[in-house]
């Protein structure tokens, strides 16, 4: 599916450094939500079925409002994190601030997650839902 | 190297610095802003934590740092491509802090507004508001100079 302004597989977390498939929170590479789920995947093999299960369908990261980040600080995160340009990052600022929430990408579980975790290393309060909720 | 140098009041910033330093040292150990993922296996969750507690307090450290003795001497600090990014983000972990401690109070659409009337409120209140106006004030200089470092960083 696919949401209006909302990239669905490109953004700025595949871009790190120029390496294909590199998901990075940090320009260190350092701090990864890959690296995080690498790290628990292989100590917890019991755990496989249930994540396989849990990273199927398509889910939606959502943004929602706080009284505390300014404004230019959030659009500078959605172009940093996400990729967009000043007016797309603007329009989803917007719609946190004005509607409490705002869909800013669509796809599948894991990188999903990525974004996530890198807005959350932003301080933005950022959820994940699933497509098939709504 | 684009680097920006502000010379700040050191009669005014130096008594926010208490506050700045007292809740970015709480900061690592709990992350500033609350984790909102509910499906996350125990031990997924407590790794996603920890790894986002390294950066934010990698963060943090920078930020303090920023305000060492040189500071007290001659009152400038330096943001430039090498710490923009990071001290821009300590600067929102730590407000979003000082909104928890201190400015519950004051109701979340005053602090959206910045329409707060301070003569209402204890002095400790004032002053963390002045730490959380200080710290905003940081975040829009980067923001407003180093935007294009931080997009290419």
């Amino acid at each position: 599916m696919t949401v209006s302004g909302i990239p669905s597989t490109e953004g700025n977390l595949g871009d790190c450094n120029g390496k294909e498939n590199s998901v990075c929170a940090r320009d260190s590479g350092v701090f990864t939500h890959r690296s995080v789920r690498k790290i628990y995947s292989s100590s917890l093999p019991k755990h496989t079925v249930q994540n396989e299960l849990q990273l199927e369908g398509v889910w939606r990261v959502v943004v929602l409002n706080d009284p505390v980040n300014l404004m230019s600080y959030v659009v500078l995160v959605f172009k940093k994190v996400i990729g967009f340009d000043e007016p797309t990052a603007r329009k989803h600022m917007l719609e946190v601030h004005e509607g409490g929430r705002s869909v800013v990408w669509v796809g599948l579980r894991e990188r999903a997650e990525a974004y996530v975790f890198t807005l959350q290393q932003w301080h933005l309060t950022a959820v994940l839902e699933s497509d098939e909720a709504h | 190297m684009k680097r920006i140098e502000v010379k700040l009041s050191l009669p005014v910033v130096a008594p926010l610095l208490d506050v700045i330093r007292e809740l970015g040292n709480g900061l690592r150990e709990r992350l500033a802003a609350p984790l909102t993922l509910t499906d996350l296996d125990e031990e997924f969750r407590d790794a996603w934590v920890a790894e986002l507690l390294v950066a934010q307090s990698g963060d943090v450290e920078l930020l303090l740092a920023l305000f060492d003795g040189e500071f007290f001497t001659e009152g400038v600090v330096a943001f430039d491509e090498e710490n923009a990014e990071m001290i821009v983000r300590a600067c929102a972990a730590v407000r979003l802090r000082v909104r928890e401690h201190f400015l519950l109070p004051l109701g979340d659409e005053a602090l959206e507004t910045g329409e707060v009337d301070m003569l209402k409120f204890a002095e400790p209140v004032r002053k963390a508001f002045m730490c959380y106006l200080f710290l905003a004030t940081v975040q829009e200089l980067i923001i407003q100079h180093l935007d294009a470092s931080i997009l290419e960083s």
